[in-house]
Parts: structure tokens; sequence; C-alpha cells
């Protein structure tokens, strides 16, 4: 038996993969982009989280911690994080799912029940299930438990990985993925480390890899990149021109679609459960019209042009007032 | 900026299109409501007795809001009535022969024969309140049996006002034998009742059955004779009219209306033309608008006409033209109460369902070119409430189709159409062929013909009334009586008096369940209230039912409806071949939910004692928010793809499917199947039936048929569509299951409503996806689907500007509703509903 520690299933998810997909998001990942989208998946412990508008105010918890680290002040329930060992006895306790427990310690065994629920879903429309995070390959023994559970039970899969890793994890996974959703951020390695707290040359060197393992493999993985869209970051045409000829350069006939993924604030609220502040909190979602600007950008780096989609949300053109 | 002269609305709702010059003006009029020069408001009709009505009030006991209007009805109807001469005989007829003579009367001699402009087909006004033609001695027997202290009336107040729900005889929800009338002509009918009269005994012609084929055979005469003088009115219209083309339409229409309906149709004009003045005349004859009176598979009995005409040289955009004219006179099926208030009074669907595609024999696909024109035609009609289409899917339904569909439901708030899935279907139909010992009637090599009436209820076409409404329980009293021992967890109050009831036993003993000391005898203790509620309903039933038999005759209906004739009986003292009443059970998801937290609270965690959850109860959760909260929260729902609530979610489906397998109807020996509608009444009895244990304060709506309790269902729509599979039945292995590998605890099938936000469909790529949901459903979900697109701000934008929205429309449940002419608390309901989203 094979334990990992996930934070939640995704069903019916459309976006990461073709077709109907599960999407297993992982805890834990090495890298720290100042952006981060999914902020609870970062550290691989245990975390609590408290949804205010769940909270009936009852202070059951309080009473629920071993540690005494939740204490309600007139702002709501505070949550002394140093000495929080992420227990999940609170949220075990609080009656109105209010507090959360957010990773929880699953074996391969039984996850892959879950994930083989919507099989018929992954059959009719061609998708299967996708190893997202936070980052799959930290935990490589339960990643390929998975994916060697799932190729077994017939269902196409992918990787979701940002392409930190040992070449060693990546020989173990990639004989049971169908598909590789590849991320390369930003093309430059200092700005790659200034903005992700890691240099890229791992990151590429590991697609180099990945290449090599599709060009060696009987049936080799598909490949897609992806990249987010963030503003003063990686959404120059510079950088998108540079990792489109990179990929024009070297990945030439094994990518089949690179995607650039717009920047989007739907996890304001997730930083400020989790007690963290976030530099793109006021941000604005892109307009169309710099959606537009990324996709053009890309499509003229050399890549074929054709393999390059642009994904996700953009503002509205006219803010509608809201009426009060 | 510049500040805005005129606030637009701010989002797009679904419009007609392609309308001719025809269709537009016929559309338009329609809704110009009451500002019609003339419209197809109920007449009523009397023989001039002093003891003469017209309203049934049983069709209407289904209807909760009418209850306190049930004795205005019917003393308005007759304080209007206008006086029909009698025939010198008239009174020494059998009631069936008087029912008949006398609706020919109004239908044919009566009633103003008038053609709109443009009007393709002829067949205007069919609401009407006819007498019923009782003498003396049936009245004052009539009225003992309906109004005396242990009558009819009381009985169904009574079962209302305290939980159980309701029950009543209701008109409709069958699908008439159309194909035959199109196909022989009324003329074949009539000569086939003539035959079987001829065949009688002297003996046999005096006594019932002799009147009954009397009766028969003169409304077998009434749409020739009607359609006669529409050919009249038509003819005289062709005379004045200077337009040469419209003068030559008109000619044309006076020449098919001396056809059909009483010769087989032979153009595709013909065919719409017979089948519309045939429906209509089911409406008059049992004096109710549109009550699911559905048309079964309109593409296929239709086609060969299109095929004939289309080889003729017809222009197929004047095949739909035929079709729109359709389209409007089955809306003004609405006119009936026309003056009673917004949208002329229309919050819903009527149900005059048709079906389009669906599996022929062999599993093969059955969409031809008529099934794609229908499309166009809904598409470019809506939103319009009438009729309403149902598209039948399955393992082998072509992506052509589903592409259509697909798109259609990407441009519509509410989908234009209901979707039924026919293997699941078709298992609940074998399995009640097998309970009732009907193999010879529903079979494997029949059972594709099945068809949905009223809203998505399963039966086969031209000799089934399945009674689809006619029975609506709450499961949930079956666990309130459990808590109590039998009792009313609250005594009802009468709001008049403000009398309260002294707490009395009702039901069955079950005991004190704060001695329970297992969770299998509080099961125990809840399978025997459901065994009583059951049997009370149809005791209920019963009261109505032998009511219609005797007093409520269709005379006509019966002409359409094999086994009619051959029985020499009326198809409401139970002349179809095919006889069910469905149950149709309301409340379901909350009703396993409460069972699911009783045993989460009170056995498995302890959280509290039975005493405890009780109290909690009683109190409507008042003080013990806590634990309100833990059942909400914390106790397992039905509707996550939970094995374990799943199976509780089966158990409790099983249980009670079964014993409604145990009852027939005395007087007219039909036998009760299990169904899932619940119309509206979830909304309704939310507020009669007290707190239950799953956290649901009164007042807060209870679950929607087969659906997951709002905002249970947080794994998402897959997961919501394999619990709603799993809750019927599921799958077993072939031999085990009713139809190759699907089970169905229900042979009516069972309405499940999704919502979705519209951004899902937003590319190809995510249409596809949507597209392979719809096939995964066939594989994994229900019986039906009703699908919403819509997204929570629209709703209240139209909330907030309703004279911006007038036309949207959304998907209640089984029907489609105005939005901006719902209550407030079912428009919030909608607005609550999880939305789901694709991400």
């Amino acid at each position: 038996m094979t334990l990992g520690r996930i934070l939640h299933l995704q069903r019916l998810s459309t976006e990461d993969g073709p077709g109907i997909r599960t999407t297993v998001f992982f805890k834990g990942c090495p890298l720290r982009c100042a952006w981060c989208h999914n902020p609870e998946s970062i550290s691989p412990k245990p975390q609590t989280q408290w949804f205010a508008v769940r909270c009936i105010g009852c202070n059951t918890c309080l009473e629920a911690c071993p540690n005494h680290c939740l204490s309600r002040g007139a702002d709501g329930l505070h949550i002394d994080r140093q000495r929080c060992e992420g227990c999940g006895k609170c949220a075990q306790a609080c009656p109105a799912g209010a507090l959360e427990l957010l990773g929880r310690t699953v074996s391969s065994e039984e996850l892959l029940r879950e994930l083989l629920k919507d099989r018929a879903y992954y059959e009719a429309s061609g998708g299967g299930v996708t190893l997202s995070g936070g980052e799959p390959t930290l935990q490589p023994d339960f990643a390929k438990a998975l994916l060697r559970g799932l190729k077994e039970n017939g269902i196409s899969t992918a990787l979701d990985t940002c392409g930190l890793c040992s070449e060693q994890t990546l020989d173990r996974l990639l004989p049971y993925t169908d598909l590789v959703l590849f991320d390369i951020k930003l093309l430059d390695p200092a700005a790659h480390r200034r903005f992700t707290g890691a240099s890229n040359e791992r990151i590429l060197s590991n697609l180099l890899h990945i290449l090599d393992f599709i060009r060696r493999a009987e049936r080799p993985p598909a490949l897609w990149i992806r990249t987010p869209l963030i503003p003063a970051a990686t959404d120059s045409d510079e950088n998108l021109r540079a990792i489109g000829s990179y990929l024009a350069e070297h990945l030439d006939g094994a990518v089949s679609r690179w995607e650039l993924c717009a920047f989007n604030n739907l996890c304001r609220d997730q930083y400020t459960r989790l007690g963290l502040e976030w530099d793109y909190a006021g941000l604005p979602l892109m307009t169309a019209e710099e959606l537009a600007r990324c996709e053009q950008a890309a499509k003229s780096s050399g890549l074929r042009p054709d393999l390059v989609l642009a994904t996700g949300a953009t503002r509205a053109p006219q803010l509608v007032e809201s009426e009060s | 900026m510049a500040t805005c002269t005129l606030e637009k609305p701010r989002y797009a709702v679904k419009t007609p299109y392609n309308l001719s010059p025809r269709i537009q003006w016929l559309r338009d009029y329609y809704f110009q409501g009451v500002r019609r020069a003339w419209n197809n408001e109920y007449t009523s009709w009397t023989t001039g007795t002093p003891w003469d009505f017209q309203y049934n009030e049983l069709s209407f006991y289904i209807v909760p809001e009418t209850y306190a209007f049930l004795q205005t009805f019917r003393s308005a109807f007759r304080q209007t009535a206008r006086r029909v001469h009698l025939h010198p005989d008239f009174w020494k007829w059998s009631l069936p022969e008087r029912r008949a003579w006398f609706n020919y009367q109004v239908m044919v001699n009566y009633l103003p024969k008038e053609i709109l402009p443009g009007d393709l087909l002829a067949g205007a006004r069919f609401n009407v309140q006819t007498s019923c033609c009782l003498n003396r001695g049936e009245a004052r027997q009539r009225d003992r049996q309906i109004y005396g202290p242990k009558g009819a009336r009381a009985a169904m107040l009574w079962f209302h006002n305290h939980g159980y729900g309701n029950a009543g005889a209701t008109s409709g929800h069958l699908i008439p034998d159309y194909a035959r009338v199109l196909r022989e002509g009324w003329k074949s009918i009539h000569a086939d009742l003539e035959r079987r009269y001829q065949a009688l005994s002297p003996a046999e012609r005096r006594g019932k059955k002799g009147g009954q084929l009397r009766a028969m055979m003169t409304a077998a005469t009434m749409p020739r004779d009607l359609a006669a003088a529409y050919a009249r009115e038509c003819a005289r219209l062709a005379e004045s009219e200077s337009d040469p083309v419209r003068r030559a339409e008109l000619l044309q229409m006076a020449a098919n209306l001396q056809r059909v309906p009483w010769e087989p149709a032979e153009t595709f004009w013909e065919a719409v033309q017979s089948l519309w003045l045939t429906h209509m005349l089911v409406m008059a004859d049992e004096n109710y608008p549109g009550p699911g009176d559905s048309f079964g598979r309109l593409d296929q009995y239709l086609y060969p006409y299109w095929q004939a005409s289309i080889r003729a040289g017809m222009d197929p955009e004047f095949g739909k033209e035929i079709l729109k004219c359709f389209w409007i006179h089955c809306n003004t099926a609405y006119d009936g109460m026309i003056r009673t208030g917004g949208n002329q009074g229309i919050t819903a669907g009527y149900g005059q369902l048709f079906t389009l595609s669906g599996m022929g024999p062999g599993g093969r696909d059955m969409s031809n070119d008529l099934t794609y024109v229908l499309l166009d035609v809904i598409d470019e009609m809506s939103p319009i409430l009438e009729p309403k289409p149902n598209v039948r899917l399955h393992r082998n339904s072509p992506d052509k189709l589903l592409d259509r569909v697909v798109e259609m439901i990407a441009s519509s708030q509410g989908s234009p159409f209901l979707l039924n899935f026919d293997e699941r279907s078709m298992a609940g139909m074998l399995r009640e062929a097998r309970k009732a010992g009907l193999q010879h009637l529903i079979n494997e090599d029949n059972v594709h013909d099945y068809a949905p009436v009223g809203c998505l209820e399963n039966t086969m076409v031209g000799n089934d009334r399945s009674g689809t409404v006619d029975a609506n329980l709450n499961l949930l009293k079956a666990v309130e009586l459990a808590l109590t021992g039998g009792y009313d967890l609250i005594p009802f109050t009468d709001p008049m008096t403000g009398q309260t009831e002294k707490p009395v036993r009702w039901s069955e003993a079950t005991g004190d369940p704060t001695r329970f000391e297992t969770w299998e005898q509080f099961w125990e203790a809840y399978a025997a209230q459901t065994r009583h509620i059951v049997r009370r309903i149809v005791e209920l039933y019963e009261q109505s039912e032998a009511g219609r038999a005797r007093f409520h005759p269709t005379p006509y209906l019966s002409c359409l409806v094999r086994g009619c004739a051959e029985k020499g009986m009326d198809i409401t003292e139970g002349g179809a071949e095919i006889n069910f009443v469905t149950i149709e059970a309301v409340t379901f998801a909350t009703t396993v939910d409460s069972l699911l937290a009783v045993k989460y609270l009170v056995y498995d965690e302890k959280v509290c004692t039975m005493a405890e959850l009780i109290q909690a109860l009683k109190d409507n959760w008042v003080g013990h928010e806590v634990l309100q909260a833990r059942a909400l929260h914390k106790a397992p729902k039905y509707g996550r793809d939970d094995d374990a609530a799943d199976e509780m979610a089966r158990r409790v489906m099983e249980l009670w499917a079964e014993e409604t397998w145990k009852y027939k109807t005395r007087s007219t020996n039909r036998q009760f199947r299990p169904g899932m509608l619940s119309w509206n009444y979830w909304v309704a009895d939310s507020f009669i039936l007290p707190a239950s244990p799953d956290g649901r304060p009164r007042g807060k709506f209870l679950s929607n048929a087969l659906c997951p309790s709002n905002g249970a269902d947080i794994n998402g729509p897959t997961a919501n569509v394999n619990s709603v599979g799993k809750a019927l039945g599921g799958k077993a292995r072939d031999g085990q299951a009713d139809w190759q590998d699907y089970v169905n605890l229900l042979p009516n099938g069972g309405s499940h409503t999704m919502t979705f936000n519209p951004s899902l469909l937003r590319d190809p790529e995510h249409r596809a996806k949507f597209k392979a949901f719809l096939r995964g459903y066939i594989e994994n979900g229900g019986t039906a689907l009703q699908i919403n697109m819509v997204d929570a701000d629209i709703l209240r934008d139209a909330q907030k500007h309703p004279e911006n929205y007038r036309h949207l429309l959304v998907r209640v449940t089984g029907y489609n509703a105005y939005f901006t002419s719902i209550g407030r608390e079912l428009q919030n309901e909608i607005i609550a509903r999880e939305s789901h989203q694709m991400r």
C-alpha cells in the first residue's frame, strides 16, 4: 500500500488535458512562484483554514485544539500557525465545516477506486486522470502507484509537472504516462530564479530528457507545454518568443500543444484564509487585447502557430457598476 | 462617459428567429393575450337542470393551489353556462351517451368556428367546461361521494394538511393513438366500433357495453362534422379573399378538412391538420387544456407524410410553416384562464409533449430528416411553452444529433427540450411488464416504442394510461412517523380558527424511538411507516378514481386508446390495455439524507440522543444550531457518489417502490407503479412538513424528484449523475438486470435537473466535452435530464429588472417556466441551486 498526501479531486475537469478528466491535486511543491494560483498546495504539510461565511460561532474548535492554537477576536477566528501542527482535530470537531484541513493522507488503492468512478465519462470523451498539484513528482512512489494502477485499468493518464525533479523520477513515471503537461514559465534562468525561487536549468534539461524518452519509447506520451501569463513577469513578448523559439528549435515535432493560461485572481481569498500576503492580490484580470497580444507573440515565435492556444477568463470590456 | 439614456439588458436571452411574416404575426398576436379579438378561454355549457354543474374538481386534487377555489370555480362556470337544447331522449340515454352527444353539440353546433389571418390550420376553440350531464339521482349520489364528511374532498384536504402529499384522478397524461387516425382515419375507428356493436347480443346492447359503444360512435363522428364546419368557414373566407395566394391556401385548407381527419391523411399538411383537430378534441372531451396530452414520436409517425409531400414538391420551408402554426395552436391551451394575470396566468408548461429520435428495433437509431426539421422549428420558435419537446438519446445516437442538441442547449437558458435516456427507461418499462404480467404488451420487441408523457413519465403509446401525476407521496412523512411512533411531530393547526388538533396516532404504532438500541430498529420503524403511507395514498386515490369512473366518462378519448372499444369500456373505467396509476414520490433526497443523519448522529457517531434529535426537530432547530450544523455538514448525503450513502438511497428506493406493486385500484383494477416527478410540490409542501433530521428547517425547500438535496452534490456533476443512477438500481450483470445490464426501479422514470454555467459550452472543444458528458449520462445516469444553462448573475439581474427578461425560460422540474412569472421563493430557490462549473 502506498500512501500519499493530496488536497482534493476535481471531477469533470475540462482544463487539464483532453476530454473529461479527474484531476488529483498533490500537496507540496518545490517552486515558490510569486503568482502561485494554488497557495494551499505549496507546503507538503497539512494546513488548517477557516471559512468565515460557514462559521456559526459555536467555538467548539477552541476546545478541540490540543495545542491551543485557536482564539477568537473581533475579526473572527485566529490560527496560530507557528504552533499549529495540522493534526486536524479542530476540523473534525467543527460542526459547520468552517474549519478545513488541507491535505489528507490517502492510499493509492482507495484513491484509485474514486478515480475509476468516472470511467464512463473518460471513455466517452477521450479523457482520463491528470496528476497535478502542487507537484506530483515530489511523491514519486505514490504517483507511480496511481499511474500504474490507472493504466492497468485502461484509463488514460496525464502528468502535470513543473519539471523540477530528478531524471530517475521521470524515468519511473513516464512509462505509465500518456500525456505530459510541462510548465515553462520563463526562459531566462535569472528571471526564473527571481520569480520562482529556483533556476530553470534542471527544468529545461528534464524537458530534453522527456524528449529523449519520447523519441525512444514504443508508445510515447504526448507533450503539451503550458505557460502561465503573469503580467510583468511572464507575459512579455520577449519571454513568449524566447520560449516559442526554444520549443521550435529543440522540441520540433514532439510538442502537440502550447497553452497560454491567463492570469487569474480567484485564489485571493485562499491566500487570506492561509494568513498569507499575495503580491498579485490587487491585480485585475488581463484584458482580451492583452491576451490576444500574448497569443500573437507566441504564434510568431517560430513554433507552429496552430499549436498555440490561449485560455482563461479576461476582464469584461466595460465594468458595470454594481448596484447597491 | 456619457450617461446612459436607456438601460439595456445586461445579458442576451434566447429569442425567436427566421419567422416568416405570417408566423411572426401569429406569434405576436398570440402574446397580445386578452387584447386579441377572440380567444380560447373557457366557455361553459349546461343541460339547464338546477343540479347541473361543469367543473370536475377531482381533476384538480393534485393542484393544492386550487383547493381554496374549488367551490368558486364550480359556481363561476355554473353561473356563466349557456344552455344546450337537449335531444328529447337525452335523459333516457346512458351517461356516456349523454356526455358524448352533449360535447358533440357544443363543439360542432354551438361554438363559433374561426380562422386567424394567415393560419394554415383550423381548430381554434377547445377550452370548454361542458355539463357533466348527470341526472338528479346521479348528481345527488356524486355529491355524497365527493362532499360528504367522509367524501373525497375532505379526505384529500386531510391528507394534504397532514403532509402526506396529494392524490386525484386527473386528466390527460397519455399518448392517444394519433398515428392510427393519420393512417386509417376516423372512418375506420367508427367502422370498427360499429362492427363491435353489431356483434353484441341484444342484452349486451341494452346494457352498459352497448351504451358505451354507442357513445363512442357518436364521439367518433365529432371530428368529421367539426372538420366539415371548418371547411365551410375556409371556403367562405376564400370567397371574400382578394390575395390570390391566401385564397389558394384557404381553398386548400377547405379541401384538407373535407377529407381529414375522417379519411386517412395523404399529405403532410393533411396529417398535421388531422393531428391537431383530433388532439384538440381530447382536451375538449376532458374539459382540461393540455394536461400531458402528449403526441408521442412525432418525427416517426409524421415522417411518411413529410416524405410524400417533399417528393410531391412541397417546399420544406412551407412544411415548417405548417408546423409553426401547429406550435401556435398548442399554446392556445393557455387561454383557458387568460384573465388571471401576467403572462396570461401562465407559469408552468401544460405538457403537450412530443418525442424526437430514439432507438428502434435492434438498437438502431431512428433519427430522420424530420427529426432535424422539428429541432429547427423548436429552435426558431423558442422560447415558447408548447408543445414540449423531448429528445431521446441512447448509445447509438449519432454525433450529428448530439451536436445539434448541445448547440441548442448552448444558445438557450432553460434547454428547449428535455433529454430522455432510452436504455434506463426501457429497463423500467420491462420491469413493469414483468411486475404486472404484461409481457404480451411490453417486451424486448416493442419496448423501444415507448415515449414519455407530460414532463418525462414513460409510457407505451396508444394503449396506455398510467396516471402519471395522480398520486404524489411525500416519503419524508414516513421518517416523521417513525420518529413519533405514528403521530404528527407537530399537530395540525387550522389557519382559519387557529385551533390545534389533539395528538392522535394516525398510523402504525412502531414504538418509542428513544428506546431503540440499534439503527436497524429505526429502519424497521421507517419501513413500517413507509408501508403505511403507501397504503394510505392508495386508499385516498381510490375515492377519486371511483368517482371519476362512475361519473366522468370520456367517450371521445376512449376511441383513441386501444382496449376501450375491445372491452366496451370507458378509459376512465380502466378500458386501456395498459392501466397503471403512478405514485410519484416526492422528497426522495431529503428522506435519504434524513435517514443518513439519524444513523450518523444517533447511532454511528452518537453525537446526540434520539430524544435530543426529536426535541430539536420540534423546536425547528432553534436553540440546537450546533446539532443542526452537524446534520447539515457532517452527516453523509446522497448525491456525492459515496457508495455507502447511495446504498441507503437504493434501499429507500427499493422499499417504497416494491410497496407500490402490492396494490391495484378496487374500482378500476389499475396496478400502482412507482415514479418520481414531484412537479412543484417540493416547494409548497416544505411549509407543511416539519423540520427534518437532515438539518432542514420547516419552510426550506424539500428535495426535487430524484435530485440530490440542494448544495449536497459537492463532488460535481458526474458524482451527482452516478448517485442518481445508483439510486435507480444501477447496473447488474445481464440476466439480473431489467434490460441488458440496466436496472430501473422506477418504470415511470424520475426527474433530474442540473444547472450548469454557460461558460462550459464556450467553444467547440468544450461543447465536445459536454457531448461526452451526455454519453456518460447514458451509461451511468437516470431516465431523464433537464438542463439549465444560466449563471446566478443573469437571474439576479432578471429579479431586479423583470421587464428585460419577460421571455427568460428556466427549467423547474420537468417543465419550463417564465422566470419572471414565478414566485420570489421559487426564484430564489433557482438562484441558489448549485451552478455546476466545469473547470
